[in-house]
Formats: structure tokens, C-alpha cells, sequence
């Protein structure tokens, strides 16, 4: 794109003189503004200088995810480039408001600043159209979602703004950003696994029967088998993930082996969990009274437990499940797994298509039952952060649904292990906030409304998006190849 | 390329008239500058090779999508269509190749289901259906469940169906590939029945025989555009595929022979039997040698795509041996079978050659994944995929801006180019090559061939199997035609023509070519099945 025989500026050099800049502007007028105006100018002035100097950065360095060079077209002008800007703000605010729980002010706008101004160097220059599509879909998805939810909210005679701003206000509360984190925990993990069936093209329905029956046999593992410490943690995380495995196994296997849907084979498959569940929750046979009207699994010794991290430094008493590690090695290894691996390969190309897969060699059956065990295996996993980190025991109360919230969430975040973790802390704070509301005399409801909203729009956002950008992709790629085309189109 | 008709009904409006239609897709023009009146009251065939751009064409017309240049007129008014419904609105129906009828619904519920505003649903539609059955001889009865009817009827229920929406014109997509030859026969008649009462059917084909029976007037379509117009009456079957097949494409041949006698892949009694227990491969024998590249010519359907996925593991053979230099690969999986040393360019690639969705390195990983370069261990070589894909862009010319795009960005010959690469990469010793110029431009087309006859002179052993006549006569050492599953004939290429090997495809027998019959391979030894062939 740059003539080579220019006068260049080297990138890593653009990147430091965006820092500077960046964080210079945001600290001096950090002395007289508030810091959140400071910041956005800074990282706005950092994302500046990235543009003027774009002519004079060498681009051999740059990658752009879906290879095509996209700058200078009117799509990066028009919309990857004020994508990458709303982005770096973003970012950079975001870092500064955690920092500043526990940093003095101006220190957490520096470094925000410091995150900005890099990010806006970063996605200036390699935030793809595709990619940027996809934020954007995501945000026209917010917008819509925010502006039924406000609608319903009008319509009922509450005031909507007032009460989107108790939400935030709740949400953002110390103790509420430690449920916010422990909840969505959870339904990260719910989300991948629903999200490997999907990536496969099978639509496991049954997240919810394998983690209820895997966290129950596991809560009894841990409450009647003592253990010394770690082996124990460790038999009872095996044992979660042995169950959920059979039991979404089982569907996998009357699909390779019967042609059942496993769309019926995991509904069906809940309805029995359920079943199993409630015959072994009893006194009889594996619960022990714990009070009056609740029966549960033998609390399991602590010497079991999974420590909380202390959330101090939220300012919050609470603590934040241990097992959120085991989320985000689960998260890395979904994607390390999927793009990086053979096995991932020939999972994503039987999802993508059966027949392409069949002819390329891939044994699609087994590929369908190893996915549909390895969903429930980490199905399994979705009920151990509250049981090893706050119950103890598998009650008759212990949360369930979580599969379902899982599908959802796993649509939201597109399937993609990063996409996942900003849905499930979405979800999560929808879901926590919402809890104020019933003070104010305000239906909690609103929260599902904007939960279902959001990812309907997403979804069809998203798709309207991505078609469209496939297409201009194709037109793109068309207009460099142009000659080439027309003469074979001539000769045709 | 004016195509004057040559019927006698020229001071006549056209029933539809097409005028200068182009239809682009991403990469490729699929039509480009087609011209045809078709006259009222008249049977007029389309007839052109499979990928030659009929069944756009026809989507066209039907309003599924819309051109990109060009006209369309319906009695002499210009319409636009922007749906089938609009271009029902038109007088315009289509009966697809597959039907659309639902089993468990009765003829009635299928015909009126859609269109239940016309006569409702109940004594007036049944009474307009048997109405319309009278006028044009269909012989269809309302009230019969639609599992009940054979393939026959079915596809009098369909013509039914676009009928009773009020249609005047009624394209037929291919309605012979699902009929045994009667039921070919009571078509025709039924088409005839149309004609007189005054339709206008369009008719599409690929078996020139059956059209020169029944049309009153051919237009041949050779890639995306219109060749010529012909009257069935003046002219042959032979002209006709001369024309559909075009003299002015780049010439396949083969230069010195390079076959030796050493048998690489073996066939030894191959048949596979379809889902219902019909055979649709039948005791085929052959012997495919270093060096060569053996043809197989067939209209297409008769047992070419079964016995491919047979050969590569994809569908079960019922009986018989496969051999590939005398390490027996009947009943492997497809991937030991590709591990041994077989290629497969597909004959439908996006149905089994390409992830659309999937950037072109990705691809190159697809059926070789076992192998570095694409994967080391358990783990993708990402390195290693990019760099061979590189390496195949670069030798097999394959136009692209780099290996990052997704594959659907490219051109179906770009597409094809990189198949090729990518099955020759691992250096094959057999290689399966169906229809591997299909909708490729002239370009490519000209590259592949230049592709398989250098594979062939470092001792690559080749299936080659085409719809094209000349790519076959050119580039095969050895023909062998496929009629119903079986070989009927072998060829010699260098004395065959086109003309002579369509007839034998068609079951004519090879006519005064120079024909033997197959000793070798213990093959059915009769090629000339006269009695079956109703034309």
C-alpha cells in the first residue's frame, strides 16, 4: 500500500509515540478535568496520531485476520476504523475504572490511557473488516436491545432511564461485581459446552440433565468418600466430568449408532437426570437432613473445598470462586483445542459440512460422538464452582436451568472462546442488577426482557452482518482479480 | 448468436422471449448475453452440458434470482421478476428435477397447498383438478395419497400443480433423469397434450435424443451463452452435441504414451448396490496402469459418482476387490485410503472438495491431515499449511491476493486449481479425477490438463471421468464407456470422435467405430442395447 521508497517511520516507534502521547495528554489533563474526559481525549489524540502517520507505517508487519489489505478502502475507512476507536476508549476506560479500585486515580488513568492508546494503534492497523463487523453487529444488537427493553419499560409507566441507571448503579457495587464474576463462572462453562456441540452442528440441549446429575454425584463423592486434600478435589472434579460425559454419551451414541436426533435424545435425556436426581436426593439413599425442609448430600469435608480468591481488591468482603481458573483453562483449551489441534480441525469441517469432512477422510461418526462427550464433560464441570466453592453439598435447591442460560449465552458470544466471556459476564450482570429493582417497585422481569432481546437481535444482527461482509469481501477480492476474471468471464 | 426460430410461428407473439440476459456470480458469469424466444403453443428444448448454465438460465426466468443485465419479455410486455410467485403471476411454472410434494398428503392437499386462495381447498379445487386432468390427459386422481403414486405420476401431480396456479408456459427442469424409459413416453405424450391445448412448454435436457422427439424447436447453450437455434427436423444428434461440446475449446491431448504395464489400481468385480438393493454399479473390472490415465464416458448417472465413492471408501461395495498395487483397499475408511496414496478431485466441489467458509490454508489441511506438512503430531502445522498453500498458489497459478482468503472468495477455476494442487501435494500414486475441468474457464481449463499430463509422465496412474467428450477422447489412454453401472465398450481415443462415443453413451453402441468389446476385465460383453432405447 505505501510506496517502499517513502520515508517511513518504523512501527513499534509510531507505537511508542502513540503511547506517550496517549498517557502525556491524559495525565496533564487529568489536573483539571475529570479523569474519564482526560482519558478520552488522550486515547482520541493517540488514535490521531496513528491515522496521520498510517501513510508512513510499513505494512509488511501487518496481518490482517482475513489477509485481504483493508486499508484505505472505504469499509476501513467508514467503519473498521471508528470501530477500532469506540474499542480503545472503551478499553481504556474500562481498565482504568477496575485499576482505580485499588490504585490512586491519576495512576489508573495513566495506565487506562497506556491500554488505550496501544489497543488504538493495535486495531487501527490489524482489526479486520470481518472482526470489526462482528463489534459492530454486537453493538447495533445493544442498541436495539436497550431501546426494546426502555420501550417495554415506557410502556408499563416506568421511567426507563432511571431505572437502566439504579441498574448500573447496583451492578457496579463491589459485592455485586463478585456474584457478577462467580455467576457468570458458571455459565461460562455451561456456554462451551454448549458451544462445542455447536461448532460441531449439534445442538446439545441436555447441558442442564449433565451437570445436575454430575454435580449430585459428585457433591455425594466428595460428602461420603474423604479424601486427603487435592486428591479429593481432583476425584470429585474427575467424577463431575466422568458422568456428565456418559450421559451426554449416551445421546451421542444413539445419534452415531440410531440416527436419533440429539436435539430429542438430550430433552428426553434431562427429563430423566431429573428423575435420577430426585429418586437418589433422599434420606433413603444418598441426602442426609441438613435443616428443617431441606435435604442434601453430606456437606463435603473442607479439606475438599476449592479456596476463594478474597475480592479485596473490589473492595468487596466476598470471594470469588476458586474454580474461575478452571473456567479459563476450560476457555483456553476449547480454543487451543479447536484451531489449534487435528481433532479441532476435523471438528469444525464436519460442522461446516458433513460430505466435504466424509470425502476429506474425517470418520464423522466418531466425530460426533467425541463431541457430543466432550460437550458433557465440560457440562459436567458447570455445577463444581458453587459446589466446591460456596454450598458444599447438593441440595434440593441447588441452582438449575444453567444449561439453558448456556445455550443462550453461547449464541451471544458467537461460539467464540473470548466472545463467550464478555456474554456470560453480560448475562450475569443483567441478572444481578436486576435484583434491585424489586425495592423500587419495579419488576425484575425487565432483566429477561433484555436478556432475550439481545440475543435475538444479536443473532439476527450478526447474520445480516456477516452476510453482507462476506460479500463485499467477495467484491473486493473481485475488483484486485478484476482483470484476471473478466478475461476468463470473456472467454467463457 | 441471433437466434432466428426456425419454426413456422414466427409472426406470432413469443411466449417468453429472453433478451441479452447476464448473470454474474461472485468470480464467475454464469450467463452471459443468452438469447431465446421460445413461440406459444411449442415444445422448446434447452438442451447443453451439465454446468453450462441451463438451470441459471431457468432460475432466472422463474424469478428466483434476478440478472444482471438483459430483458425478459411474456407476451411481448417486459416484466420483471423478483419472485417464483410474481413469475406465476406471469403465467410462468416450473416443475423441478426434485419434486416438491409432500408423501403423506393426498394429490389434492399437495396441488392446492400454496395456492389455496384460487379454488379453496375442497369440492372446487377437487373438481377444477379433475377438470384440468380431463383437458390434458393427465390421468391424476385427487384423492389418491401421494405415497401411493410412482415416480410417473408424481410428476404429473407437479405439472398439475403449476397448471392449476393458472400457468401457460412451464419450464421443466431435467424431467427425464428420474423416468424409465415408459414413463418417458407417457411424458411426451402428456407434453403433446399440452401443446395442443395450447401451452408452451420449456424443455430442459441434456439427452439430445429425447429431444429431438419431442421438441418443436432446440436452442443449445454452451458455457453461459446461446450457440445456436435448431429445428429437430433438419438436424441430428450429432450436430447437436457437436455444438453443445463447442470445436473452439483449447484441444486436451496427449503427447508420447507413457503407460507402462504396471498395475497401480485394480478393480476387480466392483459392484455397489443403491440404498433400495439396485445395483448401480455392476461388476465392473479394470486395470489402470503407471503412466496412464484411463477415461470413462457415461451420460451422467449411470453408476460414475457411485463408483468413485467406492473407490475411495465412501460408499460400500456390495461385491468384488479393490486393489492398489496389490495392497487390497476394499472396505478402508477414507482417510487410509487417501494415506496410501489416493487423490480425489471431486466431481461436485463444493459438496466434497472445498470448506466455502474456510480460509484457502485451512483447505489445504482438508483430506491430508494426517501428513506434515499440514499437521505435526496430534497438533495443526500452521506454519507448514501456509507455506505449502503458498506453494500451490504459486505452481498451480491459482489467482488469489493470498492463502488468508475464505476459499468462496475465489473463482470456481481458482477453486479447482487449488484442489489439484492440493491432491498432488502429497505426490499420489493414483489419482481420481471427476469432471476436474467442470465450470472452469478456458484458462484454467487449459492449466489442468497440462496439470494431469505431467503428473502422468512421472507415472501417475488417473480415473478420469467427464461429461465432456473431447477432454476425454484427449486425455485418455484408455476409454471405457458406462451404460446403467456397467462398461458396455472401450474405445481407442486416438480414432473415436465425439459423435460416435455420445451414441455409444446413450446405448446406440459405437456405432462404426472401432469398437471391441471388453475380454479383459470379464465385463458384460454386449454394448448395443437397442430394445431399451425408446427414442
Amino acid at each position: 500500500m505505501t510506496d517502499i521508497g517513502r520515508r517511513t517511520v518504523a512501527a513499534p516507534i509510531v507505537l511508542t509515540l502513540a503511547v506517550v502521547v496517549g498517557v502525556v495528554a491524559t495525565v496533564l489533563l487529568d489536573l483539571f478535568l475529570l479523569w474519564w474526559v482526560a482519558l478520552i481525549i488522550g486515547v482520541v489524540l493517540a488514535f490521531a496520531l496513528v491515522v496521520v502517520l498510517e501513510p508512513f507505517t510499513p505494512d509488511e508487519s501487518r496481518v490482517g485476520a482475513d489477509g485481504t489489505k483493508e486499508e484505505g478502502s472505504p469499509l476501513h475507512k467508514l467503519l473498521v476504523a471508528p470501530m477500532g476507536l469506540v474499542l480503545s476508549v472503551c478499553a481504556g476506560l474500562l481498565t482504568t475504572w477496575v485499576l482505580d479500585l485499588q490504585l490512586i486515580e491519576s495512576v489508573a488513568a495513566a495506565l487506562g490511557a497506556l491500554v488505550g492508546s496501544g489497543l488504538a494503534f493495535l486495531l487501527f492497523h490489524r482489526l479486520s473488516a470481518m472482526l470489526a463487523l462482528s463489534f459492530g453487529a454486537v453493538m447495533v444488537a445493544g442498541v436495539i436491545a436497550v431501546g426494546v427493553t426502555a420501550a417495554v419499560l415506557s410502556f408499563s409507566g416506568i421511567a426507563p432511564f432511571q431505572t437502566f441507571a439504579r441498574m448500573v448503579e447496583f451492578g457496579t457495587r463491589p459485592d455485586s461485581l463478585v456474584q457478577i464474576i462467580n455467576t457468570s463462572t458458571t455459565y461460562y462453562l455451561a456456554a462451551v459446552a454448549v458451544a462445542i456441540g455447536f461448532k460441531m452442528g449439534l445442538f446439545n440441549i441436555g447441558v442442564d440433565g449433565q451437570y445436575r446429575l454430575a454435580a449430585l454425584l459428585a457433591a455425594a463423592v466428595g460428602g461420603y468418600l474423604v479424601l486427603p486434600p487435592v486428591i479429593s478435589q481432583i476425584v470429585i472434579i474427575a467424577t463431575a466430568i466422568v458422568v456428565g460425559g456418559v450421559w451426554a454419551g449416551i445421546a451421542g451414541y444413539l445419534k452415531v449408532t440410531r440416527g436419533v436426533s440429539e436435539v430429542i435424545a438430550t430433552i428426553m435425556l434431562n427429563s430423566i437426570a431429573t428423575g435420577i436426581t430426585a429418586y437418589l436426593l433422599s434420606t433413603d439413599r444418598l441426602a442426609v437432613q441438613i435443616s428443617v425442609n431441606n435435604i442434601a448430600t453430606p456437606p463435603i469435608p473442607e479439606s475438599a473445598w476449592v479456596p476463594g480468591i478474597p475480592a479485596g481488591f473490589l473492595g468487596s468482603q466476598g470471594e470469588i470462586y476458586g474454580l474461575v481458573f478452571l473456567a479459563a483453562a476450560v476457555g483456553f483449551l476449547y480454543w487451543l483445542v479447536l484451531n489449534r489441534t487435528r481433532f479441532g480441525f476435523e471438528l469444525r469441517v464436519t460442522g461446516h459440512s458433513q460430505t466435504v469432512a466424509e470425502a476429506g477422510g474425517v470418520d464423522v461418526k466418531k466425530m460426533v460422538f467425541l463431541s457430543m462427550l466432550l460437550s458433557g464433560m465440560i457440562a459436567g464441570l458447570v455445577g463444581l464452582p458453587q459446589l466446591l466453592g460456596h454450598s458444599h453439598y447438593y441440595a434440593l435447591d441447588f441452582p438449575s436451568g444453567i444449561g439453558f442460560i448456556g445455550i443462550a449465552i453461547a449464541l451471544l458470544g458467537r461460539n467464540h472462546p473470548v466472545g463467550i466471556v464478555f456474554a456470560a459476564l453480560l448475562w450475569a450482570f443483567l441478572d444481578q442488577s436486576a435484583g434491585i429493582l424489586p425495592f423500587d417497585d419495579i419488576p425484575e422481569e425487565i432483566a429477561v426482557i433484555a436478556q432475550a432481546t439481545i440475543v435475538l437481535t444479536v443473532v439476527v444482527v450478526y447474520e445480516v452482518v456477516h452476510r453482507w461482509g462476506r460479500r463485499y469481501q467477495q467484491q473486493q477480492i473481485g475488483k484486485q482479480l478484476g482483470r484476471a476474471i473478466e478475461v476468463g468471464g470473456e472467454a467463457k | 448468436m441471433s437466434s432466428t426460430p426456425t419454426g413456422g410461428e414466427t409472426e406470432k407473439v413469443y411466449a417468453v422471449e429472453l433478451r441479452g440476459i447476464t448473470k454474474r456470480f461472485p468470480g464467475v458469469v454464469a450467463n452471459h448475453d443468452i438469447d431465446i424466444s421460445v413461440a406459444p403453443g411449442t415444445v422448446h428444448a434447452i438442451v447443453g452440458e451439465n454446468g453450462a448454465g441451463k438451470s441459471t438460465l431457468m432460475k432466472t426466468l422463474y424469478g428466483m434470482h434476478r440478472p444482471d443485465e438483459g430483458h425478459i419479455f411474456v407476451r411481448g410486455q417486459e416484466v420483471r421478476l423478483h419472485s417464483p410467485s410474481e413469475a406465476i403471476k406471469h403465467g410462468i411454472g416450473m416443475v423441478h428435477q426434485h419434486f416438491m410434494l409432500a408423501d403423506n398428503l393426498t394429490v389434492l392437499e399437495n396441488v392446492v397447498l400454496g395456492a389455496e386462495r384460487r379454488y379453496g381447498i375442497g369440492r372446487r379445487a377437487r373438481a377444477h383438478i379433475r377438470n384440468l386432468s380431463d383437458q390434458y390427459g393427465l390421468g391424476v386422481d385427487p384423492d389418491r395419497l401421494m405415497e401411493d403414486l410412482g415416480v410417473g405420476d408424481r410428476q404429473r401431480v407437479e405439472i398439475l400443480k403449476v397448471l392449476y396456479r393458472g400457468a401457460e408456459t412451464i419450464i421443466l427442469d431435467e424431467p427425464t433423469a428420474v423416468l424409465v424409459p415408459q414413463e418417458v413416453d407417457e411424458l411426451f405424450d402428456n407434453l403433446r397434450e399440452l401443446k395442443r391445448e395450447g401451452l408452451t412448454v420449456i424443455f430442459i435436457s441434456h439427452k439430445l435424443d429425447e429431444v429431438l422427439s419431442v421438441a418443436d424447436e432446440i436452442t443449445v447453450i454452451r458455457r453461459g451463452t446461446t450457440v445456436a437455434t435448431a429445428d429437430p427436423a433438419t438436424t441430428n444428434a450429432r450436430e447437436l452435441a457437436t455444438l453443445m461440446v463447442g470445436g473452439a475449446l483449447p484441444v486436451p491431448e496427449l503427447r508420447e504414451s507413457t503407460v507402462t504395464d504396471h498395475v497401480v489400481l485394480s478393480l476387480d468385480g466392483i459392484t455397489v448396490h443403491s440404498p433400495e438393493g439396485r445395483p448401480v454399479v455392476d461388476d465392473i473390472g479394470l486395470a489402470i496402469h503407471r503412466g496412464e490415465i484411463v477415461g470413462i464416458a457415461g451420460v451422467e448417472g449411470n453408476g460414475q459418482s457411485e463408483l468413485i465413492e467406492a473407490i475411495m471408501g465412501m460408499r460400500q461395495v456390495t461385491t468384488g476387490r479393490i486393489h492398489l498395487e496389490g495392497q487390497e483397499i476394499t472396505g478402508r475408511n477414507t482417510l487410509r485410503i487417501r494415506e496410501a496414496g489416493v487423490g480425489y478431485i471431486p466431481e461436485d466441489r463444493h459438496r466434497h472438495g472445498i470448506l466455502l467458509e474456510s480460509p484457502l490454508w485451512e483447505n489445504r489441511i482438508l483430506g491430508h491431515q494426517t501428513k506434515p506438512p499440514s499437521v505435526r503430531g496430534p497438533w495443526i502445522d500452521r506454519t507448514g499449511a501456509r507455506t505449502d498453500s503458498e506453494r500451490i498458489v504459486a505452481e498451480y497459478d491459482v489467482r488469489t491476493p493470498d492463502i488468508d482468503v475464505i476459499a468462496d472468495a475465489l473463482s470456481g477455476g481458482n477453486q479447482q486449481k487449488f484442489i489439484i494442487g492440493r491432491e498432488m501435494s502429497e505426490e499420489p500414486r493414483f489419482l481420481v479425477a471427476a469432471h476436474p475441468t467442470r465450470g472452469v474457464d478456458v484458462g484454467a481449463q487449459a492449466a489442468i490438463w497440462e496439470q494431469l499430463r505431467e503428473a502422468r509422465a512421472a507415472g501417475l496412474a488417473v480415473l478420469l471421468i467427464s461429461a465432456d467428450l473431447d477432454e476425454l477422447i484427449g486425455m485418455s489412454d484408455t476409454l471405457h464407456v458406462i451404460l446403467r453401472g456397467r462398461l458396455v465398450a472401450q474405445a481407442d481415443p486416438t480414432d473415436v470422435t465425439p459423435e460416435q462415443l455420445g451414441s455409444a453413451m446413450t446405448g446406440a453402441g459405437l456405432a462404426d467405430a472401432d469398437t471391441k468389446t471388453q475380454g479383459d476385465s470379464g465385463v458384460d460383453g454386449t454394448p448395443r442395447t437397442e430394445s431399451e432405447d425408446g427414442a
